[in-house]
């Protein structure tokens, strides 16, 4: 009894909070408040807004151009509807968007100019404005900025104080620079200059390189941002005397080559310090074996004929491995013998091909063949034959024998 | 061996077959005890073109050629339902007479090349001399390279193909016996000594020398 009493209690009660609880719905703005909305979202005059415009048009009791009082749409010519605009005055509804006034000549505002249609049908064209890249204009080399070129011995590999070269190229270039200085005789430096800017005229960069780097080979290779060919390499008066001038001509022309690949100045720079340090290698393996009766011979010969030796770097193969000239007898070895083996498998295939072919000729030839005599005694009464027989069945799909 | 009719082993001097009894005159019975005159090539289906006829012809010359002891004929028909190849191949090389074979042609030195056209069957007969020289493993070899082009409905070609594979056979067998001399020649025959010709063994000796022990204690019981 009192279980049933405690659940009709609750029964009763469990529904006393549900209808006390009320769900908070939104309260809609009335009609009159809503639709505040301006086309262009309130950056222009609301006055130069066609929904401005247009209202105001409607309360005057005037339809917009191009609209019927009734709310339909009318065909009307650019010309018409331009007379109509000028003939309206500086009221009349026209649109402005972001592109600015549109109008029947068909000259977009902005950058670009728009595509103008002739009388005859044809379209004119506008010519594309190439769009370059500008640059800053770069100070001369004087003062300051001179002093942090020149003023000092360089510290890193890539001398670059005005950060002409991206970060990350330029990083790059050092990391390769320097593992160029751990493995090559020549130590190389690189000293990024501005387009237009020149070395001042105080300044000897062959006695300041003398100064700087006399103590061990180095090159100097000074580049113009984005002009490979004004690339200059400074080396040592030692090396320079020591190999003829075509040596050097000819490391300047393969690594200006190189730098002529590209338009960008970090990927000139890294091209041209890559094939740099591929010539320097041989030109140092070329001064280890120099003396006055090779001199001639050198002088004579181009680097690119000498052949690549299998202790090149590791990495300047992996860099340039087109770069790299195999060795020609070598190659001519191997296609020798692989012409030789295809040679010698195409006889014994041809031989073999004969051999089979021979054996299994069906043709009749030769001496007439005389069996010897013999007699065989007879079977199931046949005089001539006792029934030997062999059969086949020649019904596709079935290949059996009788 | 085997009985043209029920395909069972037969003796070599066998009058007739142990199991169905067939023979010579069971076959004279079903098809005629009388002699017939065949055409080399015997191209009773019709199936063949002149010119594949010809082809043909020009083979079995050269073959005759080659081997002028052997007779190369062919008979193309549509045989009824009750006869089989075998048996045909039987009585025809026991009743039949090639034209123009000559004495030195007996049948029994015939190859006979047969085809039903209605069962589609090929099967070669072959007389004493020439089931000798050939084994029935290559000439069954030899239908097997000739069967392509049956199946192609190419039967000149493939009847070309087949006597050169028999011819090539006899060439091969030729040779060997070439290089034996009379007596070993004369040993293979009896087939005492590796025997170079499929001739029928003779069984009676060798029966009568393991028979002996047993007829002892059946004897003596």
């Amino acid at each position: 009894m009192r279980r049933l009493a405690a659940i009709l209690v609750v029964v009763t009660m469990i529904p006393l909070p549900v209808r006390a609880a009320k769900v908070e719905l939104p309260t809609w703005e009335g009609a009159a408040v809503s639709g505040g909305y301006d086309l262009g979202g309130g950056l222009w005059p609301k006055s130069l807004t066609p929904d401005e415009t247009g209202a105001a048009a409607g309360e005057t009791g005037e339809a917009a151009p191009g609209v019927a009082p009734d709310g339909t749409i009318l065909a009307v010519s650019p010309a018409v509807g331009t007379a109509a605009t000028e003939a309206s005055g500086p009221g009349a509804p026209r649109f402005f968007g972001p592109e600015g006034l549109v109008d029947n000549i068909g000259v977009p505002s902005g950058n670009r100019p728009g595509v103008v249609e002739n009388p005859d049908g044809t379209f004119l064209i506008p010519q594309e404005i190439a769009e370059e890249e500008a640059y800053e204009p770069l100070p001369p080399i004087e003062g300051e900025l001179s002093d942090l070129y020149f003023a000092h011995a360089p510290v890193d590999f890539l001398i670059d104080p005005q950060r002409l070269l991206t970060e990350q190229k330029s990083n790059d270039i050092k990391r390769f620079l320097e593992f160029h200085s751990d493995e090559s005789n020549f130590r190389l430096f690189v000293m990024a200059l501005g387009e237009t800017q020149t070395i001042p005229e105080n300044i000897d960069i062959d006695g300041l390189h003398k100064k700087w780097f006399s103590d061990s080979p180095t090159v100097l290779m000074l580049y113009y941002r984005e002009q490979p060919q004004l690339t200059r390499l400074v080396f040592n008066e030692s090396v320079r005397t020591s190999l003829p001038q075509s040596v050097f001509d000819r490391i300047l022309q393969n690594t200006l080559r190189e730098g002529g690949v590209t338009d960008l100045a970090p990927d000139q720079v890294e091209k041209m310090a890559i094939e740099l340090s591929i010539q320097l290698y041989w030109l140092s393996k070329l001064m280890e074996h120099e003396n006055t009766d090779d001199r001639a011979r050198a002088a004579n010969s181009s680097i690119h004929e000498m052949i690549a030796s299998s202790d090149a770097p590791e990495l300047l193969r992996e860099y340039a491995p087109g770069i790299f000239i195999q060795d020609s007898g070598k190659v001519l070895s191997l296609v020798f013998s692989l012409v030789i083996l295809i040679a010698g498998i195409s006889l014994i295939g041809l031989v073999g091909w004969g051999i089979l072919a021979w054996k299994g000729r069906e043709k009749i030839s030769g001496q007439p063949l005389l069996f010897p005599d013999f007699k065989i005694s007879p079977r199931l009464g046949g005089e001539f034959s006792g029934g030997g027989f062999v059969g086949m069945s020649f019904e596709l799909g079935d290949g059996s024998a009788l | 061996m085997k009985c043209p009719k029920c395909q069972r082993p037969v003796d070599h001097e066998a009058e007739s077959c142990y199991s169905c009894g067939y023979s010579e005159a069971a076959a004279a019975a079903i098809c005629g005890g009388n002699l017939v005159l065949l055409n080399r090539i015997h191209d009773a289906a019709h199936c063949l073109r002149k010119r594949e006829r010809d082809d043909l012809a020009y083979t079995l010359d050269q073959l005759e050629l080659k081997f002028p002891q052997m007779l190369f004929c062919v008979y193309l028909g549509t045989l009824p339902s009750h006869l089989s190849l075998s048996e045909l191949g039987f009585w025809l090389l026991n009743h039949g007479q090639v034209k123009g074979a000559e004495y030195a042609r007996p049948n029994e030195n015939a190859i006979l090349v047969l085809m039903d056209m209605n069962t589609r069957q090929v099967g070669i007969s072959l007389g004493y001399f020439a089931e000798s020289l050939i084994t029935e493993e290559d000439a069954y070899r030899a239908l097997t390279m000739a069967r392509p082009n049956l199946v192609n409905a190419e039967y000149g070609e493939a009847l070309e193909r087949l006597f050169l594979r028999l011819g090539k056979i006899l060439d091969r067998k030729g040779r060997q016996l070439r290089k034996l001399t009379r007596e070993q020649l004369h040993a293979g025959l009896i087939g005492a000594q590796n025997p170079v010709l499929d001739l029928p063994q003779h069984l009676s000796p060798s029966l009568a020398v393991k028979m002996a022990p047993l007829e002892i204690p059946l004897k003596s019981a």
